[in-house]
């Protein structure tokens, strides 16, 4: 579920793995009250600083995507449908900006990105 | 006590070509410091003077409160060390160096030590002399954890470890910081494990200490921009340059340090504009700041 964790991207590792768990929770992948791995289970396996699943974890309950339970852990909070659905929405626009910066990069024109857009998702109806 | 390691306006020399000059440095409590630098730069030999090994010429330390080198047996006892060339005794077993180590150490940790073992897969039986050069690393990482040290000075600990050793010492190093609440201090050249670990940086270059701030501080503060009409640079800049170099007659390249997103007026009163921003990663920050550091004609950093 980590896996796309990158140190070089100039988003903070903490925002990150918030980020990937927010995704996680708003598609189901995680469920409600489903129990999230232990700081340092996390920071171990990803080799990262325990504050930054510290941060990260504080980010999300801040949120009301998680609940942290003294002693016992940190669990998936229950999250409205249209919680679920704005969570879905701000990752699609993270999503999309940070498409945005890259093609800007290389010199692509917000047309040529509509025309590849069209092309490449599959037909809606 | 607020910081681990205090070092002030030390100074060392070796013979006309190397020396450590006015340097001073400061390792907060809990941190898991990076102590960045090129081969040759001066890392190995201020983690020596740190640690009482070498006499310094002038200047203090001071190291979990004990000043060194008068009290560094004191510091010592709770310092886990591993350093760059690994010190084990090559006719005794795995089990004998764990055995002897420990004579040395009165908090020493038998059982940690024995997950460890099984967790690295070293063999009890097994000759020192017989272990790859991962497994050595392995062993001294181990005898480091099981100390129950407040402070562990990692010089370079898993450079030519191959990235599954790396993973599995670094996971383990990890693990211990969240246990413990212990202090890391880890010197190398690896800047990407780095970038990842790590919570301050201090980056050494010809014997000084050029930048030490919390690695958040280091990786946004650095940016490189794109500059259309650039002023000519008086001493008045908001921020510290560390190199310019021209795109083309109309842009120029601009890496920066300090950045703040309203100096973006800066520019725009001197009649030039900031195209682009651009990110930088702790490696090319490092690259840079290197490069700004020995250019005389660029702002003084620090």
């Amino acid at each position: 579920m980590f896996k796309s964790i990158d140190p070089r991207s100039p988003t903070p590792l903490y925002a990150q793995i918030a980020d990937r768990i927010r995704v996680a929770v708003a598609s189901g992948e995680l469920s409600v009250g489903e129990g999230l791995p232990s700081v340092r289970a996390l920071a171990s396996q990803l080799r990262v600083n325990p504050a930054t699943i510290v941060q990260a974890y504080r980010d999300l309950e801040r949120d009301k995507i998680v609940e942290m339970r003294q002693g016992s852990g940190t669990f998936v909070a229950a999250l409205g449908a249209d919680a679920r659905a704005r969570e879905r929405a701000s990752a699609a626009g993270r999503f999309v900006r940070q498409m945005l910066t890259q093609a800007a990069r290389q010199g692509l024109s917000p047309a040529d990105l509509r025309s590849a857009l069209d092309r490449e998702l599959p037909e809606s109806k | 006590m607020t910081d681990v390691i205090r070092i002030r306006d030390l100074a060392w020399r070796a013979g006309r070509e190397f020396a450590i000059r006015e340097l001073a440095m400061t390792v907060p409590t809990g941190a898991i410091y990076g102590f960045l630098g090129p081969n040759g730069s001066g890392k190995t030999t201020t983690i020596r003077l740190m640690l009482g090994m070498l006499p310094a010429e002038d200047g203090t330390i001071e190291v979990l409160g004990h000043s060194v080198p008068r009290y560094a047996h004191r510091a010592l006892e709770r310092i886990g060390y591993v350093p760059e060339r690994l010190h084990l005794y090559q006719g005794l077993t795995v089990d004998e160096s764990i055995r002897f180590h420990r004579a040395f150490y009165k908090d020493f940790d038998d059982a940690e030590a024995e997950r460890l073992r099984k967790r690295f897969a070293l063999r009890e039986d097994q000759l020192v002399q017989r272990l790859s050069k991962g497994e050595a690393g392995k062993l001294m990482m181990l005898l480091a954890l099981s100390q129950r040290a407040e402070l562990l000075v990692l010089d370079e600990p898993t450079d030519g470890l191959d990235p599954v050793i790396r993973r599995e010492v670094l996971g383990a190093l990890v693990e211990y910081v969240d246990s413990r609440k212990a202090t890391v201090f880890i010197s190398s050249h690896l800047v990407h494990e780095q970038e990842r670990i790590c919570d301050w940086v201090g980056v050494m270059d010809g014997g000084r200490l050029i930048a030490e701030l919390p690695m958040q501080e280091f990786r946004s503060g650095i940016k490189r921009l794109r500059v259309s009409q650039a002023p000519p640079v008086g001493d008045a800049t908001p921020f510290a340059l560390l190199s310019r170099e021209s795109l083309n007659a109309q842009h120029e390249e601009w890496v920066v340090r300090g950045w703040q997103p309203e100096m973006r007026e800066w520019f725009q009163r001197a009649g030039a504009d900031v195209r682009e921003i651009q990110d930088l990663d702790l490696e090319e920050s490092f690259v840079e700041l290197l490069r700004g550091a020995r250019t005389p004609s660029t702002t003084e950093i620090r």
